[in-house]
């Protein structure tokens, strides 16, 4: 074996460490311990002239461990690696003992702080003497991208990233691109037609040579890891006529755009939904707006048209989010319905007004201007709606505890629209489970980082975009979806993609094929060999936590970087009697 | 068999055993005679009237080969292993309790003291009205009397002195005891000292030929006699703890052949510390339960977890015994 010099910095961090810990006797008993060359303290090591010294020592004292002293490595781990590398060492050749955060800043004692000082410093050089060069990997990069589900959100995706020039696999289950947009007349707030954005999209979309539609069709396996998937995609109607279709492609990254489906307005009885023939959804409103005629099932002109917010949404009984977009529609509505029968009474029942994105603030004035009643109810509560009487004028009456008068109001309706939520698709969970990504308490997608990472997963190269991960409007839709695009195209232009070192794996000379492994790892980096009858680690998907490495019985995954030799070498170390 | 080569001298010693693992040199049957004609049997005291003085007469490294088994439970135990290291060649741990400190160290739960009150006041088949208790040393009118003291701890062999080889299995297989032997008569390279012989470095799992499947988790244990054995599917799968994963292949699976599972006496595979703790993790990481009251239940399922996986290893294991 080489022989060991160890240097050892130790850092006052200005006096948030020497003001506690005295650093002169921490660097002295290090430079007693044997192996170590050199044992030094500083104000600031993570500054340029600390770093310098490091890069300084390593060449003219060939150092080749070197241990510092400070604060945590999540702090300044990165630093110091970056140093090694400059002075030409393997950057994991450090180990860093944390006197900052674990000692100095909880310990008013000094003379106990230190002698914990001294006992961290010794576990560290005792640990840093097994540390092994490691080197991070690459793989391939395939450029093809997968999509799944043909709404705006991954019509978009896939034009933004056929458009650079890559092959694009778009699946829709439906026999039809657009999604819920396809059901939709004018939208909010600007009242753009739906049908003229979606056309655009479909038109671009079957001229591109570079995206293969596969309608009626699903996803049916993903496997392999970032860079290098394969994915099967089955034709559905092949499956109704008995056979089957399976085409295998190739692909690098996966964005899933599945969408939502509208609440189940039959869900909340008061309302009659499915039983009074003139109560429907803001679906079958829009089917209305389309076809060009607002009438009511008997074919009548309705003289009273009434609007009904939250239909699922912001209850503890169904939905506790917030719909997002209900809001505004509901406001198109009663601009569309006021320009259709300018002498009809439009009344709009809400909870509060939801006018927050752009736009939306001005066009809730206007319509407020276009003579709506507007009716404020209190959320838990829930109006009412009767069946008229022979001698009224209208088809139904809605009975509702006006918030702002305190006052219980009665309005007539001909027509009664319930502002239907978003929630997630049925096979949300099929799906979820398919790409390995994970879906929150209501059924949604769950992003990497809700704030940093909006649409990255926890599963590398798997992306989600649009309201499969939340409720949200077109213009945020398409923001994530070209967020998504714009991910991958980056990580295309590298062709390649760095694996960190900091990976498991599995020794074939140890490894007893006894499978208690299998089912553990978070990430589904483990794979069982059939012909082997050995389980072997996919380096690209493992993020080194060592789940696995604590389970297997016969210590045949090593946690690289983290080893039992290490830890327990550090125990020793920290636990050493004479300091 | 031509006599070209001079016989091996051999030797038989056991500690703190049962006994099984002497028999199991005599299990060989009728290849006893190969080995006899091979090696002369120079002390065995199960089956020779071969003194310890005798043994201290022999000049150092006087014999080829020691099969030491048992553990080291009393200074007449050690005193031995130190003299059967002085006098032999290779010395073999042979057997569980002289490679781990084997089920005699499942004593390190207890102590010396709570032991020689169960044994010489409380057992329900004692008489003891004078409160009577051994003494090492006693003197009578013919002289001092000698007994050998009782330690306050078992230990392996390896940790009073230094073997050559370890050779597994409580007892080892009998083919696997003529294999090694075989090897060192024909006079071909021996492994490095130090080496567990006479077993594989995998684990039982990879010869145990029941159907594995990767669903391993773990919603309820059962004891053997609780479950009706398919006879097919992994035991761990059936909810019956089997300590096959942690323990290293040789025996030919000899326990899951006759539909019982494993108890671990070969001993761990190269590279694990301590097999107990090692197993305990394993069965951690497969409890299919998150809710801590759950998992405390399916806890309270698994029978006497202690001595289950520290059943042979205690005295070798990081905790080597009770402390409190
Ligand atoms: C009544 C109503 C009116 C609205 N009006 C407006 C408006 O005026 N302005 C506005 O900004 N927003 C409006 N919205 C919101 C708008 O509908 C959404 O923001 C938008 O449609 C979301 O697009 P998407 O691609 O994320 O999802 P979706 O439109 O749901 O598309 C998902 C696609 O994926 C497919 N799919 C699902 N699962 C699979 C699978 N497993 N395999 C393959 N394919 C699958 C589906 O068939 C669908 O084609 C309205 C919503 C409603 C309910
Ligand atoms: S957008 Fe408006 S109607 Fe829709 S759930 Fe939110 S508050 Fe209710
Ligand atoms: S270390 Fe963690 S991420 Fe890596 S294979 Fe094991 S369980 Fe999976
Ligand atoms: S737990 Fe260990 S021995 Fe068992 S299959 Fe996994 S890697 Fe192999
Ligand atoms: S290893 Fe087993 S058979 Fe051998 S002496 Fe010990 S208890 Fe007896
Ligand atoms: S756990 Fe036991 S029964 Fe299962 S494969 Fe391993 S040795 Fe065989
Ligand atoms: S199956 Fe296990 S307990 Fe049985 S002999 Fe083999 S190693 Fe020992």
């Amino acid at each position: 074996m080489e022989n060991l010099r160890i240097g050892v910095y130790i850092c006052m961090c200005g006096t948030n460490i020497a003001k506690i810990v005295d650093v002169e006797a921490v660097a002295k008993f290090a430079s007693e311990v044997p192996e170590v060359v050199l044992a030094k303290s500083y104000k600031y090591m993570c500054s340029n002239p600390g770093q310098e010294m490091i890069i300084q020592d390593i060449k003219e004292n060939n150092l080749n461990r070197i241990v510092v002293a400070a604060c945590s490595p999540n702090m300044h781990e990165r630093t110091f690696r970056s140093a090694l590398r400059i002075a030409g060492l393997n950057q994991y050749l450090l180990e860093m003992a944390n006197i900052r955060e674990q000692c100095s800043w909880v310990h008013s004692d000094p003379v106990e702080a230190t002698e914990k000082a001294k006992a961290l410093v010794n576990a560290a050089i005792s640990r840093v003497k097994l540390h092994e060069e490691l080197e991070s990997v690459s793989a391939r990069m395939c450029p093809n991208v997968l999509v799944i589900g043909g709404g705006i959100a991954g019509m978009t995706a896939a034009l933004e990233l056929a458009d650079a020039g890559n092959t694009v696999y778009l699946v829709e289950k439906e026999n039809h691109l657009g999604g819920n947009l396809a059901r939709v007349d004018l939208t909010a707030p600007y009242l753009y037609s739906a049908r003229d954005l979606l056309t655009e999209r479909i038109t671009r979309i079957n001229n591109n040579k570079n995206i293969k539609v596969f309608l009626s069709s699903k996803v049916t396996s993903l496997t392999g890891y970032i860079g290098n998937f394969r994915a099967v995609i089955q034709n559905l109607v092949s499956i109704q006529e008995g056979k089957t279709r399976d085409t295998e492609v190739e692909i690098g990254n996966v964005i899933v755009c599945t969408g939502y489906k509208e609440f189940d307005a039959s869900r909340i009885v008061h309302y009659g939904y499915g039983k009074l023939p003139n109560v429907i959804t803001s679906f079958e409103f829009e089917k209305m707006l389309r076809a060009g005629r607002i009438e009511t099932k008997e074919g009548k002109t309705p003289k009273y048209v009434a609007i009904i917010h939250c239909v699922g949404s912001r209850s503890q009984e169904f939905h506790s989010y917030c719909s997002r977009v209900c809001c505004m529609t509901a406001l198109k509505y009663a601009h569309e319905i006021k320009s259709a029968i300018p002498d009809c009474y439009v009344s709009d029942i809400y909870i509060d007004m939801h006018a927050f994105g752009k736009g939306h603030e001005d066009f809730y004035r206007s319509s407020s201007q276009a003579k709506t009643l507007f009716l404020m109810y209190e959320k838990g509560d829930r109006p009412v709606i009767h069946k008229a009487g022979p001698k009224d004028d209208c088809g139904m009456l809605i009975e509702v505890n006006e918030k702002l008068s305190g006052e219980t109001i009665e309005i007539p309706a001909d027509l009664v629209i319930l502002m239907v939520g978003m929630e997630a698709r049925e096979d949300a969970y099929e799906v979820a489970r398919i790409v390995n990504i994970s879906q929150d308490k209501e059924g949604w997608f769950i992003e990497s980082h809700p704030k940093l990472e909006p649409v990255a997963t926890t599963t590398d190269g798997v992306f989600i975009a649009g309201t499969c991960v939340a409720p949200k409007d077109i213009p945020d839709t398409v923001a994530q979806a070209r967020a998504a695009a714009a991910r991958i195209l980056a990580r295309i232009a590298k062709e390649k993609i760095e694996i960190d070192a900091l990976y498991s794996e599995v020794n074939p000379n140890l490894c007893s094929g006894c499978r208690l492994c299998n089912l553990l790892c978070p990430y589904s980096a483990i794979e069982f060999l059939e012909d082997k009858k050995q389980s072997h680690i996919i380096s690209a998907l493992c993020k080194g936590c060592g789940v696995c490495v604590a389970a297997c019985p016969s210590s045949a995954i090593k946690g690289r970087h983290f080893t039992d030799q290490q830890i327990l070498a550090q125990v020793e170390g920290l636990l050493a009697e004479k300091l | 068999m031509e006599e070209t080569k001079p016989k091996l001298k051999l030797a038989v010693y056991w500690a703190a055993a049962c006994g099984g693992c002497c028999v199991s040199v005599l299990d060989v049957h009728e290849k006893l005679f190969d080995i006899i004609s091979a090696a002369d049997l120079v002390f065995w005291p199960i089956a020779l009237d071969t003194k310890y003085h005798d043994v201290e007469k022999m000049p150092d490294g006087y014999i080829d080969i020691t099969l030491f088994n048992g553990a080291i439970r009393n200074t007449e135990n050690e005193e031995m292993a130190k003299l059967l290291r002085k006098k032999s060649k290779i010395l073999v741990a042979y057997g569980s309790c002289a490679h781990l400190g084997g089920i005699p160290g499942l004593a390190n739960f207890t102590t010396k003291d709570e032991i020689f009150k169960r044994v010489y006041f409380e057992s329900e088949s004692v008489v003891n009205e004078k409160n009577l208790i051994p003494v090492p040393e006693y003197k009578a009118e013919e002289g001092t009397l000698f007994l050998p003291s009782f330690y306050n701890d078992v230990r392996a062999l390896s940790q009073v002195t230094e073997p050559d080889y370890y050779l597994p299995g409580c007892p080892p297989q009998s083919e696997r005891l003529l294999e090694v032997f075989k090897a060192i008569v024909s006079g071909a390279e021996l492994p490095p000292k130090g080496s567990v012989i006479g077993a594989e470095t995998k684990t039982q799992c990879d010869e145990c030929i029941r159907k594995k499947t990767e669903n391993k988790r773990i919603k309820k244990f059962y004891r053997p006699w609780e479950i009706k054995d398919d006879g097919i599917t992994c035991f761990m799968e059936q909810g019956v703890l089997c300590m096959g994963p942690a323990t290293r292949a040789g025996c030919g699976y000899r326990c899951i052949k006759g539909n019982a599972p494993c108890r671990g006496c070969y001993g761990p595979p190269p590279g694990v510390p301590d097999p107990g703790a090692k197993m305990m993790s394993a069965v951690a990481s497969i409890i299919d339960e998150k809710d801590p009251e759950g998992i405390n239940k399916i806890l309270e399922d698994l029978a006497d977890p202690a001595g289950t996986f520290y059943r042979f290893s205690l005295p070798v294991s990081l905790i080597r015994r009770k402390i409190l």
